[in-house]
């Protein structure tokens, strides 16, 4: 039973982590229909900005404020010189995002070196407490509690909020929001903003939790929200963030029962519900597909 | 009209002469059989890269699938069975076999999907591809890799040249043949308008499935080719990503959907990037090429969304209606 609560805290955690990755993802592509190859990279930026920020700053709060911070403003460059001139037209957009993938990634190795880079959680969240029999390692709830408080938030935002009913609302038909005389283009700018902030956070919280990584870290994440954004479809946070556990919690049991099929175990996942439900476990189908 | 195609032949015939007698200028100890060898496996992949991207429209970011697929099986036979001509002929068959089917495979689960999501599903697969080949480190070697013998009559660098050149052109023929055929310009069709060829009642799926499986094909025979020159693989040297990533640059920066195009941008990508790495003894920075490749093609991608053949294209008939209008 112990053995059982320790993975499945794991999945919870490694499952929001790839959230704040995925939701950004999925709110983008949901609005403009952008698939935006780049995210992983954004991901990857948080990561090393926001763990250089802690180290330097020694403050860890800082080092989270900077991850998320340097997301977004990547995010604001990145739609105002790269999505805005290819608007419109899929096969330019992920052809541009791949390359902004690539310059990333090659721009992480040229500021902080192509080196394995380390990361502690600072003391407070440092170590374990027991209860009962279970060892609860700190920084996992603490990354459970940030995500799900994320979740939260960002569903809030979506739901309750005037700016949050437009963007449900350009998500169910674009054109219509935009005859009644809003500038979805702002909507979206945000949207994106505020999704490569999330991909930053995630990527500075991924920092302690995984120990070391490398630049090969937004590529490697990148391919997981993918995943989840396949199965949750492209329509719900909610969609989204069930789908983002289903996917860590997955992972997480099977990487212990059946090692071998750990590489295997989101693929599989993945085809299952593209040759079952294409429009993923929560989406609506348009009959578009 | 006539003396014009009669000029183009000529054209055509010189550029052969042209490329057949380069090895023959090439001097082994600076390694330039090897690079013309490269240059021609990559063109060749970079090729069967146009005819997804450029052709049928289809955005694929794991066709290094059936480069690795075609290059294993080969070390593998090599290696284990048999070092003779019929083996290896017996391995192009195989090879040919083996990604058609892969490519019958992936085009059948995912041809009708979107294009965003078979970009995101191909490279999904090629990822778990390589991470399965990682693990089997029995039979693939893991990163280690292994070398294995060829053929004694592919072990002069020479003859390989000329294989992999003689190689391109034949599959540059064949490709365009393949294009210009009534199957080649449905698939045409039906990149530019996928809903009016079904109103048609051409079966869709059908000819996209048939573009991956050819495509397919022939990256895995240029993946045999890598394997038979380099004598030796690895799991990241024939599955990495960024082989794919080449070919892409290469077919943007060149002109997607030419043919002609992924050739040049072989031709000018393996060069820039051999010089490059030979600049980046003395200029650090330019140790990161591929930053530099990767801004590159973001400006081709915004600016000159036809490559450079486009671009050159454009200037011709741009240069031909001023003549026109002079007096």
């Amino acid at each position: 039973m112990d053995l059982w609560w320790s993975l499945t805290i794991n999945g919870l955690a490694t499952g929001f982590l790839i959230f704040l990755l995925a939701a950004g993802l999925s709110l983008i592509f949901g609005l403009m229909g952008v698939l935006n190859f780049a995210h992983g990279g954004v991901f990857a930026w948080g990561a090393y900005a926001g763990i250089w920020a802690y180290a330097a700053s020694g403050n860890f709060a800082i080092g989270v404020a900077c991850g998320a911070l340097a997301g977004a403003v990547l995010g604001f460059i990145l739609e105002k010189t790269m999505i805005t001139p290819v608007y419109g037209n899929h096969l330019q957009q992920i052809l541009i995002t791949l390359g902004v993938m690539i310059v990333l990634g090659e721009l992480i190795k040229t500021v902080f070196g192509a080196n394995p880079q380390g990361a502690q959680p600072p003391r407070w969240l440092a170590g374990s407490f027991t209860v009962g029999d279970v060892v609860m390692i700190k920084y996992r709830l603490f990354v459970i509690a940030a995500g799900a408080l994320v979740l939260a938030l960002l569903y809030m935002l979506i739901h309750r909020t005037k700016f949050g009913l437009l963007v449900r609302a350009g998500v169910a038909n674009r054109e219509m929001v935009e005859i009644l005389g809003y500038d979805i283009r702002n909507v979206f700018l945000f949207v994106f903003v505020l999704g490569s902030a999330l991909a930053g956070l995630g990527g500075v919280l991924m920092g302690p939790y995984v120990g070391v990584f490398t630049p090969a870290i937004g590529m490697e994440y990148q391919l997981l929200a993918f995943v989840v954004v396949v199965i949750g479809g492209m329509e719900s946070i909610l969609g989204t963030a069930a789908a983002a556990l289903l996917v860590g919690l997955a992972n997480a049991y099977v990487a212990y029962y059946v090692p071998p099929l750990t590489a295997a175990v989101n693929m599989l996942l993945m085809i299952s519900v593209l040759a079952l439900r294409p429009e993923g476990l929560f989406g609506v189908n348009r009959g578009e597909n | 009209m006539h003396r014009h195609i009669g000029l183009q032949r000529l054209g055509y015939g010189i550029f052969v002469a042209f490329v057949l007698s380069l090895p023959l200028f090439m001097h082994d100890a600076r390694n330039q059989l090897f690079i013309l060898t490269n240059i021609a496996v990559m063109a060749i992949f970079a090729m069967s890269y146009d005819l997804l991207l450029g052709y049928s429209g289809i955005i694929s970011f794991g066709h290094v699938l059936f480069f690795g697929v075609g290059a294993y099986v080969t070390a593998i036979m090599m290696k284990n069975v048999s070092v003779s001509i019929p083996a290896l002929l017996f391995v192009l068959l195989l090879t040919l076999l083996i990604t058609a089917f892969l490519g019958w495979l992936i085009g059948f689960f995912t041809a009708r999907l979107k294009s965003h999501f078979f970009a995101m599903f191909t490279l999904a697969i090629a990822e778990l591809a390589a991470v399965l080949m990682e693990k089997a480190k029995g039979i693939s070697g893991g990163s280690d890799g292994f070398s294995f013998p060829v053929p004694s009559f592919f072990r002069d660098k020479l003859t390989v040249a000329y294989v992999a050149l003689i190689s391109t052109l034949v599959i540059f023929v064949l490709l365009r043949l393949f294009v210009n055929s009534p199957m080649g310009t449905t698939i045409i069709g039906i990149r530019e308008n996928e809903a009016r060829m079904r109103a048609l009642g051409y079966p869709v799926l059908r000819y996209k499935v048939l573009a991956v499986m050819i495509s397919g094909a022939v990256a895995g025979f240029a993946g045999m080719l890598y394997g038979v020159s380099m004598r030796f693989v690895s799991v990241p040297s024939v599955f990495g990503i960024n082989l794919t990533l080449d070919a892409l640059l290469m077919t943007i920066v060149g002109g997607a959907g030419t043919l002609v195009g992924p050739v040049i941008g072989a031709v000018l990508v393996e060069l820039v990037s051999q010089w490059l790495q030979l600049m980046a003894k003395s200029v650090p920075l330019l140790e990161r090429w591929m930053l530099f490749f990767g801004l590159a093609y973001i400006l081709v991608v915004l600016f000159f969304p036809s490559g450079i053949l486009g671009g050159l294209q454009r200037l011709l008939i741009l240069w031909r209606n001023r003549r026109r209008k002079a007096p």
